[in-house]
């Protein structure tokens, strides 16, 4: 009997509604659902923008023409994106092996599945009404209907190939080598390379029966697609767990600092060899390009207190996007950690230092901003202290009220990161980011901009001679909610 | 050792466990059966603190488990694979273990040689994760490692699970070697009646969260128990 649609459908509605704390997962997802639709709201208007943007900067040229000099680029950059986010949906696949369903059918179900991908739907956002547009201005053809049809068609060959190359990193690295090369070459060397390739898209358009050979592509993609993963079917291949190498075993260094450095030496680990734990740190080393928004833009130069926002981001990255976790980040073996020796405070301290200590590193990382000027530089390391002090208090604190477990050697997928995601810790966001925000603004309207940085950095000391005493009013909290946090880190066991 | 005195945990209204007195002296190895549902790993999660009782107290060596952390240093358990630390190798995660016991390096490596028959060459120098592990080396190394520093008390739950025949043999013989030597206190649960009677001095065995049999083990217990079970 064939799997149908309603029955996938029906089986990722219970997976939703009997996944334990659904309730919470449903408001995660109604946000993540505003920011999808902040998202295709944007992506739309880009589309209706773009045909004007091109008529005003390139008025001689063809609109069209115009976007196939760029969608090279385009899906290079997409080709990128997928290699490192996408991942086959293969995960529920075994259940399905000893059903009665035929391997064909399940290779299908995962083939469109993956079609319903974030990336798939983005040129068809973005040319859609880009296409819309263009008709209305300069009239409907067939032409352009069938070159948007051809574009997306080699999207889909873009979202299968992934599947066939499987992880395999020189041709990612081939892909990058070509669109920096082409990019440079095209630019200092006037080479033909890129332009000719586009010229492949023109041809496209001006004679849409090329159309054809991309369709046979695509079904060739398909055809290979399904038999490769037809023939991965099996628990010792595609489904099996890939061996991994151990990294960071020589970390014997830290024992001399006793319990912490232990217990740091496993934090590392943590970060190191868990993907998901891997993801929230590179994020956290995005955030020390945040400043670039700010910081190259004049109109912000004239409200420091803008900048402020930007510093505590530039600083306090990793310590946000990691903190946040921080019980949550041990879930997995919490009742071990709380039937070992090992008290409370000391496993509070050691999160702390790391965070302290990444607060020194993002602030040593950041000393580039110093060539947005001497105030720039201030701001930055004024929102570090507070940040080094204080903020990293204020995550341990939040952390306590964070009882989602975390799975860690999972990857979390673009727009379902609702693993650990929590409505506290939505309100928690607030105080970290709008508290120096406010201290700094405050000081700086009744005083002056020195002023609001040493208010700013007088917290952040202050806190920091206080540590002992706040982190004991943190551990209170931790202890008053151990049950609790222990039944739900126990709950959710799968 | 252990005393236990009317402790009690419901969940919504029902009784999980209900036990009005319950003693266990140092250096017994104590035995704990009953169908599932019985309570068994409600009053080992009672004893290690990790859930609140919702009446009654239980004492590790006269230290109140709920109002002190000082049982810790001579307790240790391995109740399921949430004991140990998935993205560890063995010997980094007895390094841990052994570190928070106040153990060196070389002392722990030491420790671990004499088990090397128990791990039957396969959870030593495997170069891999423990979350990589099968089960069954899992529960090996999972349960060496609650041996770590020998600790007066040591909790396992269904320790012969999982296990292949030639460990459980072993593992019969160093739990009873251990508290011979040591004068370790076991707490063990088991469905394998056969080792249960074979390994523990005294068997408690729950039904519905309460005490329906306390007895010390005889050459009939088995036969006993038995008996009870096909009921």
């Amino acid at each position: 009997m064939p799997i149908t649609v309603k029955q996938s459908f029906s089986l990722s509605k219970k997976k939703f509604f009997r996944a334990p704390q659904w309730e919470l997962k449903l408001a995660a997802r109604i946000f993540i659902g505003f920011l999808i639709l902040y998202f295709l709201v944007a992506f739309l208007a880009l589309g209706v923008a773009l045909f004007f943007i091109i008529r005003k900067i390139f008025p001689d040229q063809e609109p069209v023409s115009v976007v196939n000099q760029w969608i090279l680029y385009f899906f290079a950059i997409d080709f990128l994106s997928r290699y490192f986010i996408q991942n086959p949906p293969v995960t529920d696949v075994k259940s399905f092996l000893l059903q009665p369903i035929t391997k064909i059918q399940i290779v299908r179900r995962v083939m469109f599945r993956s079609l319903t991908s974030f990336f798939n739907f983005i040129p068809l956002i973005v040319l859609l009404p880009f296409c819309v547009v263009v008709s209305k201005e300069n009239g409907l053809t067939l032409n352009l209907w069938i070159w948007f049809l051809g574009i997306l068609t080699l999207s889909g060959v873009s979202n299968f190939l992934i599947f066939l190359i499987n992880k395999n990193r020189n041709v990612a690295l081939g892909i990058f080598v070509f669109i920096v090369g082409g990019y440079l070459s095209e630019t200092y060397l006037k080479s033909p390379i890129i332009p000719y390739v586009s010229s492949a898209f023109d041809k496209l358009y001006s004679q849409p029966l090329w159309v054809g050979l991309l369709l046979i592509l695509f079904s060739l993609i398909w055809y290979l697609t399904q038999q490769f993963l037809k023939s991965q079917l099996y628990l010792d291949k595609g489904l099996s767990k890939k061996k991994e190498r151990i990294i960071g075993s020589k970390l014997y260094f830290l024992d001399r600092w006793g319990v912490i450095g232990v217990l740091l030496k496993n934090d590392i680990r943590l970060i190191i060899r868990n993907i998901r734990a891997r993801q929230v740190v590179l994020m956290g080393f995005l955030f020390l390009f945040y400043g670039l928004i700010f910081f190259t833009q004049d109109i912000y130069k004239e409200n420091p207190t803008t900048l402020i926002f930007a510093g505590v981001f530039v600083t306090g990255g990793f310590m946000t996007t990691f903190g946040q976790y921080v019980p949550a980040w041990d879930s997995e073996y919490y009742s071990l950690l709380m039937g070992q020796n090992l008290p409370y405070i000391d496993y509070l301290k050691s999160k702390l230092y790391l965070l302290m200590f990444s607060v020194v590193v993002c602030s040593i990382l950041s000393l580039p901003y110093l060539y947005f000027g001497k105030n720039t530089m201030l701001i930055i390391l004024a929102s570090g202290v507070f940040n080094f002090g204080f903020g990293s208090l204020l995550n341990l604190f939040s952390g306590a009220y964070n009882a989602t477990p975390m799975r860690l050697n999972v990857k979390a997928k673009a727009f379902e990161n609702t693993q650990g995601f929590n409505i506290t810790q939505m309100l928690f966001a607030l105080p970290k980011l709008v508290l120096p925000v406010i201290i700094f603004y405050i000081f700086n309207l009744l005083i002056d901009f020195n002023a609001g940085i040493i208010a700013l950095s007088m917290v952040g000391v202050l806190a920091f001679f206080m540590k002992n005493y706040l982190l004991r009013q943190v551990e209170k909290i931790y202890q008053a909610k151990k049950y609790e946090t222990l039944a739900a880190f126990n709950k959710n066991k799968i | 050792m252990i005393s236990v005195e009317s402790l009690s945990k419901k969940y919504g209204g029902l009784n999980v466990l209900d036990l009005q007195e319950l003693t266990i002296p140092k250096g017994e190895i104590f035995g704990l059966i009953g169908n599932n549902g019985a309570g068994k790993t409600t009053f080992f999660s009672l004893l290690l603190d990790l859930i609140e009782s919702t009446s009654g107290t239980v004492l590790i060596n006269e230290i109140n488990v709920q109002k002190s952390e000082v049982w810790k240093p001579f307790t240790s358990a391995f109740i399921d694979e949430s004991y140990l630390i998935g993205y560890l190798t063995v010997e980094e995660y007895y390094h841990f273990i052994g570190a928070l016991r106040g153990m060196t390096k070389e002392e722990v490596d030491a420790f671990v040689v004499p088990f090397e028959p128990f791990f039957n060459s396969e959870v030593l120098n495997q170069k891999k994760y423990l979350r990589d592990f099968s089960k069954g080396n899992q529960k090996k190394a999972g349960i060496i490692g609650a041996l770590i520093g020998h600790p007066e008390l040591v909790i396992l739950d269904e320790p012969f699970a999982n296990l292949d025949p030639t460990t459980q043999i072993r593992l019969k013989n160093i739990l009873k070697e251990e508290a011979k030597k040591h004068g370790t206190t076991f707490l063990i649960s088991s469905h394998d009646l056969t080792h249960v009677t074979e390994v523990c001095e005294r068997i408690v065995l729950l039904e519905k969260g309460v005490i329906l049999k306390d007895i010390k083990t005889t050459a009939s217990t088995l036969k006993e128990l038995e008996n009870y079970f096909s009921n």
